[in-house]
């Protein structure tokens, strides 16, 4: 792991690695804001499989395969914690599994003004919940400004 | 009154129309001939237009809701087989993004009947939208719009008082419950993009959008037949796709704007494709655009978006919290090149496109009234970077078609969207 600079991240990452192992393909996802490693709950509520890990510079993106073709990634910073989720397919994740504690902060965001079914933009606080498409092609991504891994570029947040 | 203006027109203009194929035999003949016979007159060909309009929405509580970049017809739905348990629905949204009728519970006043699977579960339905989701009934009606009929069809009916309890795998999909006429924009909505279903694999996959309810509801998985359907695939003829056609607007924008959605491609004298650019569309139906030297292949050409949104951090995007998605350049930005090429390789290039100063636009007479607004752009989240969501404005001034997947016209087969 190479690319791994903190040894916070290096222990947060072996556990999520040895938890992964232990679960094989049914395991699900960790939550906004929460360490990698509580997967636990997850693995039952979301009926998911990892499809990929990655690596990248300074973070690693959990790439997880929802029932029906909707893919979720999760977004983990060097101290351990999901910093963002994104998503794309024909229908969402369970967004209260996937943002956890901010779920409720989401689901009572005021609406903005033009509302056409086909955007969303909400920010409230440090919580940012963003989506776009169509009928058959949704997505999506939420994310914590506070908890985004310095030079992350959100054009990668997808 | 708009809207009823319009549709008045819409429906002399058909009236004038039958009563011109129908005369065309009588003309000419001496009255004197006893002896020859008259051929009977042609059948007159269905009638296959209607009105529609851009407008400030739905009225509630005595005002239209302020609808922006938003097409409307108007339904006629009735109980299956009958013909006079039948009611006229306005202000429905008209939406190449979607698929399927869908009706507001609130506004309906029949008891249309809903669907049961054979384990005896009615059949309920969790439709997601981007911002939000809409829990209701698949129920059967009667459709008729303009001379076209679809009968036993599939659709939702949304908010239904007999459906109340949401399942939390439903609401958990996060979002606005748009259950009421305020919330979800419209009386109901007309999906006609170019596919069949609302759903690509519901037959086999459970995925959170059909649920079975008897005491509590379950996922489940749905035959074809019973899934809520783009009508238009149910029409007994004109059932290849449709044609969206509106006049061209100031570049200022207008209060409303009528034209015409036009259903079949090729098979009447009225839906002709002429030299147009067959796009072929992708299995999400979408296409790729190239814009601001980058390939967006996440794109799409919907009726149902209200403004046009791309992301470009050159414009500047409006203070104003409640829109501050959108864009608020100083002056009127020319943008562009724009280019748009299907899958099938065919390419429209050189467009370009106005973008207004949003909080002007809706601030300052007299455009704060007008709900045809073609300069209202926003952006995209950042990291849908390969998307451009071209909306309605798209189809002011042109004549749209979108093919059905695997139907044939005389200048290709859909999945296509073509102008």
């Amino acid at each position: 792991m190479p690319l791994f600079r903190s040894g916070e991240f290096r222990i947060a990452a072996l556990s999520g690695a040895l938890l992964m192992a232990a679960l094989g393909p049914r395991i699900a996802c960790a939550t906004l804001g929460e360490p990698e490693i509580t997967v636990q709950s997850d693995v039952t509520q979301l009926r998911a499989s990892i499809k990929s890990s990655e690596d990248r510079a300074g973070y690693r993106v959990h790439e997880i395969q929802l029932p029906g073709s909707t893919l979720l990634r999760e977004f983990v910073a060097p101290n351990g914690n999901v910093f963002a989720v994104a998503w794309n397919g024909p229908t969402k994740p369970n967004l209260r599994q996937a943002l956890g504690k901010y779920f409720d902060t989401y689901a009572a965001a005021p609406r903005p003004k033009f509302v056409d079914r086909r955007h969303m933009n909400i920010q409230q606080g440090d919580l940012i919940v963003q989506g776009s498409g169509h009928m058959r092609a949704l997505s999506g991504r939420a994310y914590l400004a506070s908890a985004l891994p310095s030079g992350f570029n959100l054009g990668d947040l997808h | 009154m708009a809207f009823l203006r319009a549709l008045r027109t819409g429906l002399g203009v058909a009236l004038c129309l039958s009563a011109i194929s129908c005369g065309g035999g009588g003309g000419g003949g001496g009255g004197a001939s006893g002896t020859s016979t008259i051929p009977p007159p042609p059948p007159a060909p269905t009638v296959n237009t209607t009105s529609v309009i851009v407008d400030q929405g739905p009225t509630v509580n005595g005002s239209a809701i302020g609808s922006i970049n938003t097409l409307f017809t108007s339904v006629t739905v009735c109980v299956p087989g009958s013909t006079t348990s039948c009611q006229t629905i306005d202000h429905i949204q008209v939406d190449t993004g979607s698929y399927g009728l869908r009706l507001l519970s609130s506004v309906l006043t029949l008891t249309l009947p809903v669907q049961t699977l054979s384990s005896g579960a009615s059949l309920v339905e969790c439709t997601q939208f981007v911002d939000g989701y809409s829990w209701g009934p698949v129920a059967l009606a009667d459709l008729t719009i303009a001379g076209e009929t679809a009968k036993s069809l599939p659709v939702q009916v949304i908010g239904d008082p007999r459906f109340t309890n949401i399942p939390t795998e439903c609401s958990s999909t996060g979002g606005t419950q748009e259950d009421t006429v305020t919330t979800f924009g419209a009386n109901g909505i007309m999906g006609i993009g170019p596919f069949a279903l609302d759903c690509g694999d519901c037959d086999t996959t459970t995925n959170g959008l059909y649920f079975a309810c008897a005491t509590s509801c379950t996922d489940t998985t749905v035959p074809d037949a019973m899934q809520v359907a783009n009508p238009v695939t149910l029409f007994a003829a004109d059932n290849n796709g449709t044609i969206i056609d509106l006049p061209a607007v100031a570049a200022a924008g207008a209060v409303t704007l009528s034209g015409s959605l036009i259903f079949g491609i090729d098979t009447q004298s009225d839906n002709k494709s002429g030299t147009q650019t067959v796009l072929t569309v992708d299995g999400m139906a979408e296409l790729s655009m190239t814009f601001n030297g980058q390939t967006l292949a996440n794109s799409f050409i919907d009726s149902g978006s209200n403004g046009i949104f791309f992301a470009d951090s050159s414009i500047v995007t409006c203070t104003n919290s409640q829109i501050s998605t959108f864009y608020c350049p100083a002056n009127t930005l020319t943008v562009g090149p724009l280019s748009i090429q299907g899958t099938n390789g065919a390419m429209v290039n050189n467009l370009t496109f106005s973008v207004g100063n949003t909080e002007t636009i809706i601030s300052t007479a007299p455009t704060d009234t007008y709900s045809v607004l073609p300069q209202l752009a926003g952006t995209l989240p950042a990291g849908n970077a390969g998307s451009f969501d071209y909306g309605l404005a798209f189809f002011y001034g042109k004549r749209v078609a979108v093919a059905v997947q695997g139907s044939m016209t005389s200048v290709g087969t859909g999945p296509y969207i073509a102008f």
